[in-house]
């Protein structure tokens, strides 16, 4: 899979967190880009689109991050999600394991991280 | 962190103007060492002795360096030493003020060894950036002794300046902070922290300042204030608060949790307890930082 082949759904309550994070998906040639503006969101737009990869906050309203990757992860238990979060604790961390996430990249979001999450991802 | 603090030193015993200060802080990366303020700040001279080389040296076609191994002030190690350590950025501050001529070579002695004295710093300590003795000056600057959760409002507000110079810039001096119980301003962001306390945070500032902030942190420009630009100084606020919470759950063993912000325009924002108001004075004007942990 190449990174114009990549579909990558952006999840997050700041149009700015999205804007940045979509910047460098794009970039690095990533074109097929959705978004979500909150974790009720976040499950639509996964169901319509059905991405390769989810960037998934965890501090948004209607549902959290975490009760998001939940109701995915029921839809879908192959879908891989990484939890993009300020908010990296110890029992986020724990919870998002327990719930299957693929990874989890701490704010501010380092890009050579991201890359890397994403070329393992295509694997 | 510590050149901040001793800009704020400097203004709050009156050695400097604000307007001084801001344009010292403005000019200094484009500020070259001497070694006579080395040498002052590593105690191996003093400003008379400084004074005195630099008299010389208007009747000698000679190096100051080699001056001052000449009249035994300094050995051939010292200059070598002095000259080969990485400046730090208070140095370079004063350093500024002394070029500009804000500061006499005794004014700058006298100044730096009060300010060392008043914190207990060593250059050691100052050059290794100390976390413990930055804690220190926050917690002795902003009176966070006199509050009950003085290590929370000491760790978080560290934290804090830290991320102004990661993400906003170096051009600060903390003021002297005030207590209140309500804060009004044209924009406010605010996130409350909760688990197993409270904490309330918020930004306040007029527009030009509120823009100013933001454009810092998106490094982009901006002309209004909408949506965007409040999602940009909140998500400053988020990732702030984020790592805060991270801190407490891996060093404290404390799982705290963050709410979505909240954006007030030309409003109040009212704290349940007493909460500290922390100016801010950026080179693009001065932000309140408000903090209450209950």
């Amino acid at each position: 899979m190449d990174f114009k082949d990549i579909k990558i759904l952006l999840c997050d309550d700041s149009m700015f967190a999205r804007k940045k994070l979509g910047m460098f998906l794009s970039s690095l040639g990533v074109v097929n880009i959705s978004e979500a503006s909150d974790g009720e969101d976040a499950v639509n737009k996964y169901k319509e689109v059905a991405p390769d990869l989810v960037f998934m906050d965890i501090v948004m309203p209607k549902l959290t991050g975490i009760e998001a990757l939940k109701a995915i992860k029921e839809y879908d238990s192959k879908a891989k999600v990484v939890m993009a979060s300020s908010v990296g604790t110890q029992s986020h961390l724990k919870q998002a394991i327990v719930l299957g996430a693929y990874d989890f990249v701490q704010k501010p979001i380092d890009d050579a991280q991201v890359e890397k999450i994403i070329r393992n991802a295509m694997k | 962190m510590f050149a901040q603090f001793f800009g704020a030193f400097l203004l709050n015993n009156k050695l400097v103007s604000p307007d001084t200060l801001a344009q010292a802080i403005d000019d200094k990366k484009n500020t070259r060492m001497r070694l006579g303020v080395l040498a002052i700040n590593a105690g191996l001279m003093t400003a008379d002795q400084v004074e005195h080389v630099n008299v010389a040296q208007q009747s000698v076609d000679k190096r100051f360096g080699d001056l001052c191994v000449d009249l035994g002030y300094l050995t051939n190690a010292d200059v070598e030493r002095l000259l080969s350590e990485q400046p730090t950025d208070y140095l370079l501050l004063g350093q500024t003020l002394v070029n500009n001529g804000s500061l006499t070579n005794a004014e700058f002695e006298n100044a730096i060894s009060a300010y060392k004295t008043q914190y207990q710093l060593s250059d050691d300590d100052i050059s290794n950036n100390q976390n413990d003795k930055l804690s220190a000056i926050v917690k002795d600057f902003f009176h966070f002794n006199t509050a009950e959760n003085a290590r929370i409002y000491t760790d978080y507000v560290t934290l804090l300046f830290k991320s102004f110079i990661r993400f906003i810039g170096d051009d600060f001096t903390p003021i002297e902070s005030t207590v209140i119980n309500e804060i009004e301003a044209q924009y406010i962001v605010c996130q409350k922290i909760h688990g197993k306390y409270t904490a309330e945070l918020a930004i306040a500032c007029p527009k030009e300042e509120y823009i100013a902030f933001a454009e810092r942190f998106a490094k982009e420009t901006f002309t209004e204030v909408d949506e965007y630009v409040n999602e940009v100084v909140g998500e400053f606020l988020n990732v702030n608060n984020g790592l805060f919470v991270v801190n407490e759950s891996n060093q404290s063993g404390i799982e705290l949790s963050l709410d979505p912000q909240d954006y007030i325009h030309n409003g109040k924002v009212k704290f349940d307890k007493q909460a500290f108001c922390i100016p801010v004075a950026f080179a693009f004007g001065e932000i309140e930082f408000i903090i209450s942990v209950t």
